[in-house]
């Protein structure tokens, strides 16, 4: 496993990966929001999902998942895989709540508890994760 | 949700595993080899051009579906990439990973069904 010594201050994978989340989490949102804008345009090529290019919120969510692909590459460069993309699936519990929050969707009983789930799964990941920052 | 939704959904998640596991050896061989050789371009442009189809497919779908309920499909991944990486990469798993991975994934098709 290519896991170097971990660089500090910017350059710290722990910020990028904080990053990364942070902008998935805005670009699911703008997504949405030229999805709903461009779901009327043409049957023939909704499918393929490319319709969604006539939104300028899904030129902006580009632009998030461009800055959230070069954060989590150099977050791939420090901390292995098998770390870091579980502790990513944060956004699973911020993608719900800011659905609820800024796009007005509903989160009825059972969702909370899925919610409540992944939070419990995260706070099992995130122990190997202190022990690497000891570690490293 | 239609029959052909839901083969989209799965070439979505196979495709976002799969473009996951070839970044990550791309940027691990990128330690070793630096930018320009082809061991890092080739893993790098097939991740690329995974991430890129299940992005537009997953664009698709949500032109369908509420945000809230077809982005926690991807959850599944949790433990297929965790367990892929490593079979495929030979990382590490600990126990507390697994059982997280697990957790993480129950938790999100819970989301998901509801």
């Amino acid at each position: 496993m290519a896991t170097q010594n971990k660089p500090s201050g910017f350059a710290n994978p722990s910020l990028h990966l904080a990053l990364s989340i942070l902008f998935v989490t805005i670009y699911e949102l703008l997504l949405k929001r030229g999805a709903i804008d461009t779901a009327h345009l043409s049957d023939r090529w909704a499918w393929t999902g490319v319709t969604g290019l006539a939104s300028p919120y899904v030129w902006l969510a580009i632009l998030f998942v461009i800055l959230s692909l070069i954060t989590w590459l150099h977050v791939l460069r420090y901390i292995p895989l098998s770390l870091a993309f579980p502790i990513s699936q944060v956004v699973h519990v911020l993608v719900p709540l800011c659905s609820w929050l800024f796009l007005g969707e509903s989160i009825i009983d059972l969702r909370w508890y899925g919610i409540a789930l992944v939070s419990l799964g995260l706070a099992v990941v995130a122990k190997p994760v202190a022990r690497l920052e000891e570690r490293l | 949700m239609t029959p052909i939704s839901f083969v989209i959904i799965l070439i979505a998640l196979t495709g976002h595993a799969a473009g996951e596991l070839f970044l990550k050896r791309a940027m691990d061989t990128s330690n070793a080899v630096g930018f320009r050789s082809r061991k890092f371009v080739a893993p790098f442009t097939a991740g690329i051009v995974l991430m890129t189809v299940q992005f537009f497919l997953g664009l698709g779908l949500l032109q369908r579906y509420d945000l809230s309920f077809i982005y926690p499909f991807q959850g599944l991944n949790v433990i297929l990439i965790t367990i892929a990486a490593a079979v495929l990469l030979r990382e590490k798993l600990t126990l507390q990973l697994v059982i997280g991975s697990a957790l993480i994934s129950a938790g999100i098709v819970l989301v998901s069904f509801s």
